[in-house]
């Protein structure tokens, strides 16, 4: 199936901070419920690729957008913990944290 | 919508089942292989169908039958659903 | 939802499925056994342990398997190990820091460059735990981390596949790339062991 061409430059820079949208989908996803309006610092900017829920739902042109591997500290997912949790997350799961 | 695979953080489920540490087969039946290799010229090689709506389809069933069957079972319900869905396999 | 195959045993169900898909034109059993024996000639943790040990002994190497595994992967004639849009990252420990990789939403894993996952791997309290307290099941696995030893756990919720490269064994400066690779296990590339 033919795919559009990637939407140059993605958003997002390593070192942004972002949050992971806080939504509720009924369809298939691969952002984890934990991560749910959580916010995370991106580490690497991974290759565009098709959008999961797209795909799954047969949308016939399913977008391509980056994705970015995103790091949470334990705390701010759990409330406690020393631990990180890194995450690959499609660019139109997250939102520009701010500076 | 919370779905069942997206298990993430939660409690309750108890010490990980480690198992024979010393068993390295790749697969602990036939069928799970048969399983495997029928998922892989499915997906990977005709491509009738995607490996999100494959994970869309294990996904979609019941919480209980999910938490009930085997990682390959899972598969096997996958495959059997969206051939069904796709009318690849009416019946399956 | 399931129709009256659901009852029978997973064998026969399986087989069932295999018999429909044949009958159907989709496959037969020889195209279903060449891939197979395809994938399992070529999946094997062993191919983890030469990039382990490799990196061990070249530094130029570690530096490209950690920014760009996949070109590391074809220094070694692994490229095909991806399959499709699959990624590799390889992740370094180090005295200061110790990853382990899980996949929460499903057990994704490098199936075609290390075999299939550990049955522990696919697990729900594996799943479900190990972004919430890696030491904790890390130390069910046996596996103690001083507490100044920051653990980052990786969920492989994209395309991505994630390999840990352990820390060089003490004692092991003599050793051959070959007798390194030895020191490797499976679960040493997925964060439950230190090697």
């Amino acid at each position: 199936m033919p795919e559009p061409a990637a939407r140059p430059g993605g958003r997002f820079a390593p070192g942004d901070r972002v949050r992971v949208a806080a939504v509720d989908p009924d369809h298939h996803t691969r952002m984890p419920r934990y991560a749910r309006g959580r916010a995370g610092t991106v580490e690497r900017v991974l290759p565009a690729c098709p959008l999961p829920d797209d795909r799954a739902r047969g949308v016939p042109q399913p977008r391509v957008e980056p994705v970015y591997t995103v790091r949470f500290a334990a705390g701010d997912l759990w409330g406690a913990g020393t631990h990180t949790v890194t995450v690959d997350l499609w660019e139109s799961y997250l939102e520009s944290e701010g500076s | 919508m919370a779905r069942i695979n997206d298990m993430g953080g939660m409690e309750g489920l108890g010490p990980v089942p480690l198992g024979d540490q010393g068993d390295a087969r790749p697969f602990q039946a036939d069928w799970e292989a048969r399983v495997f290799a029928l998922s892989r010229v499915l997906i990977g090689e005709l491509g009738l169908f995607t490996s999100d709506e494959f994970r869309d389809a294990i996904e979609r069933m019941p919480p209980r039958e999910y938490l009930g069957a085997s990682y390959y079972e899972r598969w096997l319900v996958g495959l059997e659903t969206v051939l069904r869905e796709k009318g690849i396999l009416p019946d399956a | 939802m399931s129709g009256a195959h659901a009852s029978l045993p997973i064998a026969a169900r399986v087989r069932r499925l295999e018999e429909r898909c044949i009958a159907a034109g989709l496959v037969d059993d020889a195209r279903l056994d060449r891939t197979l024996e395809r994938y399992l000639a070529a999946a094997s943790p062993l191919n983890g342990a030469r990039l382990a040990a490799r990196a061990w002994a070249d530094d130029a190497f570690r530096a490209l398997l950690l920014d760009d595994a996949r070109a590391a992967l074809a220094e070694l004639g692994l490229a095909d190990r991806l399959r499709g849009r699959e990624q590799l990252r390889v992740v370094a420990n180090s005295a200061e820091r110790h990853n382990v990789v899980v996949c929460t939403l499903c057990s994704c894993y490098p199936l075609s460059l290390l075999g299939p996952s550990p049955s522990w791997y696919k697990s729900e309290a594996y799943r479900a735990r190990m972004v919430r307290e890696p030491r904790a099941v890390l130390a069910e696995f046996g596996l103690e981390l001083p507490p100044e030893v920051q653990v980052s756990v990786w969920d492989a919720s994209a395309e991505a596949r994630y390999m840990v490269l352990p820390r060089r064994p003490a004692g092991s400066e003599d050793r051959s790339e070959a007798e390194l690779a030895r020191l490797v296990t499976r679960n040493g590339l997925i964060g439950t062991a230190t090697v």
